[in-house]
């Protein structure tokens, strides 16, 4: 049942550049019933969505190196962060992240999952970290 | 959670939230779009929330407390649909904060702990 993933890990994600519109903060504030802060700092769920789109892959893209199709029904399971500093609206930010694990694992639903964990981090383009998270997903091997 | 310290209620979830959620993250994933996809997929009969936006809840239940997260830990236990309302709770004990984030029906869909401290 183990099996080697398809890469090394840490494998070094592209990574790039994202910039919060106050226009994307007031829209994610309104879908998730909150108020746009008028001290010109984003809602801190950026920290997941920025980097997410920041990374330089798509989510489909980073199931693709895993080798996994997502019509198997990927699961987010877990996140963690932690703030440096407020991430804020119409600021250039630089987002740097590597996948940290592909794991497999038994599973009494599944027959055997993968462990998937990739870290990202969203830094100020003069330097400086603002957040850091860890996102872990379990990716059904139902083949396996 | 025996005894909520913090409290905050939203709902019912609207699944023109979720396209905008969708959009934000170039997430195409149909469960979060398309009620016969969750059905497809064996997975009830409304469209599933992201677990994004549910822990944006979370966030949401601290800002109203006057707190902002210095770190924080979740784990997704449970999926939020269409027309549910729910409920992020939070207990403190100092710096601490442990969080669920439940759902009318009382399914438990986050639980986690942050560090705290007060707002600017």
């Amino acid at each position: 049942m183990p099996e080697a993933p398809p890469f090394a890990t840490p494998y070094a994600l592209p990574g790039g550049r994202y910039c919060i519109s106050a226009a994307e903060n007031a829209a994610v504030c309104a879908a998730v019933g909150a108020r746009p802060r008028e001290d010109g700092r984003a809602h801190p769920i950026f920290y997941y969505l920025a980097t997410q789109n920041g990374m330089g892959i798509t989510v489909g893209g980073l199931f693709d190196l895993c080798r996994f199709a997502p019509a198997d029904g990927p699961l987010m399971v877990s996140t963690k962060v932690n703030f440096h500093a407020p991430i804020l609206v119409d600021e250039d930010y630089a987002v740097h992240g590597e996948i940290i694990g592909l794991t497999r694992k038994p599973s009494k639903t599944f027959g055997a999952v993968d462990l998937f964990e990739f870290a990202l981090r969203l830094e100020r383009t003069a330097g400086g970290v603002v957040s850091e998270c860890v996102n872990a997903w379990v990716l059904p091997r139902k083949a396996a | 959670m025996s005894k909520p310290d913090l409290s905050w209620r939203f709902g019912p979830i609207d699944p023109a939230a979720m396209r905008t959620l969708a959009e934000v993250l170039h997430d195409p994933n149909p469960i979060h779009l398309d009620a016969r996809a969750v059905k497809a997929a064996g997975l009830g009969d409304r469209v599933i929330n992201q677990g994004p936006a549910n822990l944006a809840y979370v966030f949401n239940m601290l800002e109203h407390a006057g707190l902002e997260a210095v770190s924080l830990e979740a784990r997704f236990t449970g999926n939020v649909r269409s027309g549910d309302d729910v409920e992020a709770l939070g207990a403190l004990e100092g710096e601490s904060c442990r969080f669920t984030l439940i759902t009318g029906e009382g399914l438990t869909a986050i639980t986690g702990s942050a560090t705290v401290r007060r707002a600017p």
